[in-house]
């Protein structure tokens, strides 16, 4: 019986005290810039981001790629990461939550691989696939099962006790169970295992792409760093900033619709 | 002051005159909460009830009639909407250590032993250490709760933890005890062997007792006298019961089965 | 960034054991057939574990990689040999900790930073209305895209490592223990106040202890963290560190100290977060096991 009071009006300072705050960050960052205290050599102000960003929309120079190039190079080995893991990792984690000899086999390798970060495969995988796509995909895929694997696992393992022993009782077989039980009731865990992944595989990206590539937002970061051009750092790190958070958000959006109809 | 309007005339249900002066007075109380913004939820209406000192009073009524929060207003955490709450004469305006609550779901620190969670209430008024050790380890003692001292509230069972939820109330020092649906969580059996423990405890320990439930047995068992609220929302007083039975009361007594028969027969009708 | 913390939640229910597994534990001793033996978890550990290092071995002495995978033995016998060998000046041991040490340190000022701000963000609406926005904007960096930055600012060394480190936990430290604040049940802050406690007392009695364990697993996010960040440092620039070996093996096209390497990172890795659960247990004796992962 926990009502709760919602007070109607926030108070006006707690409105625009945020709203203060990005402004005199923005402001703060443009200023020490400007006025020397942080060499232009290390920091580039707002504005020259902004600057650079309206010319990489259409000039190829000087890291060899518009904007929309990188970005769309980047997401499609995201994408292609994303989507492999979760059609490995979710079906591993889910037979391992419920088939003693699936865990009992793949598990031991899989714990043996788990604490590696993802970013230690990258010389490996440039001895085996160069430095093309194959290999960052292969990175971006490392990253993404992971967090597959544990939670379609976990949600599996928390399948209620009561309803599998209901289904027993019925004469279900083992795969019955698992098909018409344990996958529905692990589905909220899957749902919360597609978010983790896509952050996992996004952050791994920036990895891949620093150490071995021609192309994409990561790149984009590396070539600022090796040229000394501290705006195109920033550019590359706000657009990889910018598409995380849009894809987080909509997939959050996504799980809340998708989710309305799981739990009451 | 406005008189609860009886259920049914048919029985004695009568406020009678009081002996002592009442301990807690709650004058045409009435709450409105506000969910989501905008949307009014009227909970409370028009209550007013006289707890006297040393009174075991129960407070029956189905889920969502607004008992608890009629409590948590009497405890000072929610301010009514209209209406006063006098304690001893003085207004109720906020949470004291001259009031104890026991919540339905425990809500004992996880992280304090039976004793840290029992020490908590005087240990926050400053009591000295060595004495406030010697307070809880009273009330453990008179819980049943010996030897647990030391054990964490997620290894004990639903009815420990109840116990040591009652023996942190008391270990305060309150005049007023506030149980709000204490033993809802526990399974039959240890729900009445509670009760004989709450009856037990009361009667070495006199306090002032308001106790919620929506469970009739318990409230007969238990009471004194018995305020029973509508079923539905806003809250209202239906009907008072008093209750003369001889303690220790017996479930399977004649005179607790027609006690028991005619206030369901009155609640139905309120459904 | 943000999606890292529905973890130690999610798992909250995790005592609620699976049927089966419940049936076994109380179920009277069955007689060793063959098929409960090869049914066994532990056995399939074994078999799986040895199967793999086998065909490992197999796959490295022939031919199918082209040498770009060093079998287990090579692995083996490399590292015995950077025991007492040098590489760059460093053995075996004097690498490990180089790259621990920054872990160590970079871990140790975000989380004395980070903790504190967090708390306080949830128990101060004014401070949450001034740092959550600016916190939002640097949230969904990946930690790596700080690298480059890093190094633009500190150059090659050791701050610019620390740096990285910093950045990379920092962000899941603040956001659990902000969250951690955040998911309290208020109830527990009536009992402070029918007890007779002030603002003081609840945030003292309630909001610190009860927000420690999603801290510690935000302490664990962010010690996975920190290594992906020293690796990516080391990766980039460095002369020490277990990055450097990987990258050594790299330039010198010699896989068993990459595999190596690798191996050897998932074994600090392992050690430190166990280090971090032994803390946890200590820190919070009452924390109920939670079957996890």
């Amino acid at each position: 019986m926990a009502y709760e009071s919602v007070k109607v009006e926030k108070p006006l300072s707690l409105i625009l005290l945020p709203i203060l705050s990005v402004f005199t960050f923005f402001s703060a960052w443009e200023l020490i810039v400007d006025t020397g205290i942080v060499p232009s050599t290390m920091l580039a102000a707002p504005s020259a981001v902004i600057k650079l960003f309206l010319i990489k929309l259409t000039d190829p120079n000087p890291d060899g790629a518009i904007l929309a190039a990188h970005a769309w190079t980047s997401g499609k080995e995201a994408f292609i990461g994303y989507l492999l893991s979760l059609a490995f990792g979710l079906p591993l984690g889910l037979l391992m939550g419920w088939f003693t000899v699936v865990r009992g086999l793949a598990r031991p390798i899989f714990e043996l691989i788990r604490p590696i970060p993802p970013i230690a495969w990258i010389p490996l995988t440039i001895f085996w696939f160069g430095i093309g796509i194959e290999g960052k995909v292969f990175i971006i895929w490392l990253g993404g099962v992971v967090p597959c694997v544990i939670n379609a696992f976990v949600g599996v393992r928390m399948t209620n006790p009561t309803l599998i022993q209901m289904a027993r009782t019925y004469g279900a077989s083992d795969w019955q169970i698992f098909v018409q039980l344990c996958i529905p009731s692990a589905l909220p865990m899957v749902f919360g295992a597609l978010q983790i992944a896509l952050v996992c595989c996004w952050v791994n990206l920036v990895g891949a792409e620093l150490l071995a590539a021609d192309q994409g937002l990561g790149y984009l970061i590396s070539m600022g760093r090796r040229l000394a051009l501290p705006d195109m750092v920033v550019l590359g790190m706000v657009c990889v900033g910018f598409v995380g958070a849009v894809i987080g958000y909509a997939i959050e959006r996504l799980e809340c619709r998708l989710l309305a109809g799981i739990r009451r | 002051m406005k008189s609860a309007d009886y259920a049914s005339s048919q029985y004695i249900c009568l406020e009678r005159d009081n002996m002592n002066t009442p301990k807690i007075v709650c004058q045409n109380i009435s709450k409105i909460f506000i969910q989501k913004g905008t949307q009014r939820v009227h909970v409370l209406q028009d209550i007013s009830l006289e707890v006297r000192d040393n009174e075991f009073l129960v407070i029956l009524g189905p889920g969502q009639c607004g008992k608890s929060t009629l409590l948590r207003i009497i405890a000072g955490l929610e301010t009514p909407s209209e209406g006063t709450v006098l304690l001893d004469g003085q207004t109720v305006t906020k949470p004291g250590p001259d009031r104890g609550l026991v919540f339905q779901s425990y809500m004992l620190f996880a992280w304090r032993t039976v004793m840290g969670n029992v020490e908590m209430g005087p240990k926050l008024n400053g009591v000295p250490k060595a004495e406030r050790r010697k307070i809880a380890q009273h009330y453990i003692n008179l819980v049943g709760l010996q030897k647990f001292e030391n054990h964490y509230p997620h290894q004990l069972s639903g009815g420990m933890k109840q116990r040591v939820g009652i023996a942190r109330a008391y270990a305060n020092g309150p005049q007023v005890m506030l149980l709000d649906e204490p033993f809802g969580q526990l399974d039959a059996q240890t729900r009445i062997f509670m009760e004989q423990e709450t009856e037990r405890i009361w009667q070495t320990e006199k306090r002032t007792v308001l106790f919620v439930t929506n469970n009739i047995d318990e409230a007969i068992f238990l009471a004194d006298r018995i305020v029973s609220l509508e079923g539905k929302l806003p809250g209202r007083m239906a009907s008072v019961y008093d209750i003369d039975l001889p303690r220790p009361r017996e479930h399977t007594d004649m005179k607790f089965l027609h006690l028991r028969q005619m206030i369901t027969d009155a609640s139905t009708l309120t459904l | 960034m943000s999606a890292m913390i529905k973890q130690p939640t999610n798992s909250g229910t995790g005592d609620r054991a699976i049927a089966n597994e419940v049936q076994e534990a109380v179920g009277e001793k069955k007689p060793m057939t063959i098929y409960r033996v090869i049914t066994n978890e532990y056995f399939l550990y074994c078999v799986s574990t040895v199967t793999f290092l086998l065909v490992w071995q197999v796959i490295g002495q022939s031919d199918m990689f082209k040498g770009a995978l060093a079998s287990p033995v090579q692995v083996v016998l490399r590292f015995d040999r950077m025991l007492t060998d040098t590489l760059a000046g460093l053995t075996l041991w004097g690498h490990i900790w180089a790259s621990t040490s920054r872990v160590l340190i970079g871990f140790a000022l975000a989380s004395a930073f980070a903790i504190p701000i967090g708390l306080f963000m949830a128990l101060n609406p004014y401070v949450d209305a001034i740092i959550k926005p600016v916190f939002d904007i640097f949230k969904p960096m990946p930690p790596i895209a700080w690298v480059s930055i890093a190094i633009l600012w500190f150059g090659i060394g050791e701050p610019s490592k620390i740096f990285i480190i910093v950045i990379g936990t920092f962000v899941p430290c603040l956001l659990n223990a902000y969250t951690g604040i955040r998911l309290i049940e208020p109830e527990l802050y009536d009992v402070v106040k029918v007890l007779g406690g002030n603002r003081r007392d609840e945030i003292i009695q309630v909001s610190f202890p009860a927000s420690f364990p999603a801290i510690f697993a935000g302490l664990q996010i962010s010690l996975s963290n920190a290594w992906t960040c020293v690796l990516a440092a080391e990766l980039v620039a460095s002369r020490s560190g277990l990055g450097f070996i990987i990258v050594q093996g790299m330039k010198m096209s010699d896989t068993s100290l990459v595999i190596g390497g690798m191996v050897i990172i998932a074994i600090v890795a392992w050690t430190t977060s166990l280090l971090v659960i032994i803390l946890e247990k200590l820190v919070c004796p009452w924390k109920r096991k939670l079957e996890g992962f």
